[in-house]
């Protein structure tokens, strides 16, 4: 009888570690590919306010760009993610920032972290944060930063475009040499197709919030 | 006399490894390695909170399988201007004993599809293959003490 027990616990064990597995988050090939439609989303800014990409009626698309305050690699792009923006807004892709790290796990990216940093930095777009992480997952980034440049339709649906990364040195911003963003970017509002709409870089995991 | 040697002895062996400053290349090598040996390859940085809280489990095997064919490699994605700066002074200060390697390529999207298309660049990340045996098993994030113990288990030759 005593013998009988132990494969018993054992097994239940084995399912146990199973169903711990099954809920570990985020396998990479979830969320968007470049083509695909993006949903919109409603997420409060630092300023308080609800955002949505259905708020601005004149934009052609949009620079979304998952991004933190904690990340070093974030933070290194911060002078250069409000660039793109000064830059292409005015062309008619502004950019929208959003937070995408569980404020248990990473205490430093809580909303009043935020409003903080985005004042100190002056941030011309806004940065808002995806508290259920339900953005986030939907759009399937994994890192930060982490670039989906979407095109508004005549439907006034948005297409992602542009997958990835601002461009080739994060750590030396005069070094750069290849703009990989501003490339999409610059063949989006001329009319053009994306020549090269994933690219890849290094970043920080995004923090998952422990179910 | 004997004590002074004693205390030599064990600070030598308490000294952290070097850090060796690769390109892609080398990084191709080691993935393509021929052995009949367990590779458990991490990439990590010094900024990375998630990436140091699981690296004691890395030391921890590293030690643990040193005299089997088991090579558990830590490849910094820390810039190799930050060498001396950050990552030596990290490395002499949890005196790490793992092999260590530092990948000196800027520009992830140069190299990242060409190791492991699956990856996102997010890190923690880690490999473990052993090409004699053809096996190979790739994880992108943060992984357990346990579930790590479990994945050497299951592929140590």
């Amino acid at each position: 009888m005593k013998n009988n027990r132990i494969p018993l616990l054992y097994m239940a064990c084995l399912l146990l570690v199973g169903v711990l597995m099954a809920a570990i988050p985020a396998s990479n090939n979830s969320g968007y590919q470049v083509g695909d439609t993006a949903r919109d989303f409603k997420l409060k800014n630092v300023d308080g306010k609800m955002v949505s990409m259905s708020d601005y009626k004149d934009a052609k698309g949009f620079i979304v760009t998952f991004t933190c305050n904690t990340c070093p690699y974030s933070v290194a792009y911060e002078d250069r993610i409000i660039d793109l923006h000064n830059k292409y807004a005015p062309k008619g892709y502004p950019v929208i920032a959003i937070n995408p790290n569980d404020v248990q796990l990473s205490p430093k990216d809580s909303y009043k972290h935020m409003q903080v940093r985005a004042k100190e930095k002056s941030f011309p777009f806004p940065y808002v944060y995806d508290e259920t992480q339900e953005i986030t997952k939907a759009y399937g980034a994994t890192r930060t930063p982490h670039l989906y440049v979407v095109q508004k339709q005549k439907d006034g649906t948005f297409k992602v475009a542009y997958i990835g990364t601002i461009d080739d040195n994060s750590r030396e911003p005069n070094k750069v040499q290849k703009k990989y963003a501003e490339a999409a970017l610059d063949e989006l509002v001329a009319g053009k197709a994306v020549s090269q709409p994933n690219t890849k870089a290094i970043g920080c995991t995004i923090k998952w919030r422990q179910a | 006399m004997l004590a002074m040697a004693f205390g030599l002895l064990t600070s030598t062996a308490a000294l952290a490894q070097e850090v060796t400053t690769i390109k892609f290349d080398q990084l191709q090598e080691l993935r393509q390695s021929p052995h009949d040996t367990l590779y458990v390859v991490n990439f990590w940085a010094t900024w990375c909170k998630p990436c140091i809280k699981e690296m004691p489990y890395f030391e921890a095997a590293h030690a643990k399988y040193k005299d089997q064919p088991v090579r558990v490699i830590l490849v910094s994605m820390d810039a190799v201007q930050d060498k001396e700066k950050r990552v030596m002074p990290f490395v002499q200060k949890r005196k790490l004993q793992s092999r260590l390697y530092l990948l000196d390529e800027p520009d992830g999207n140069t190299w990242i599809d060409r190791i492991e298309p699956k990856w996102s660049g997010a890190i923690p990340a880690t490999m473990f293959f052993n090409n004699k045996r053809g096996q190979y098993e790739f994880i992108e994030r943060e992984i357990s003490e346990q579930e790590l113990q479990e994945l050497i288990n299951k592929y140590k030759p």
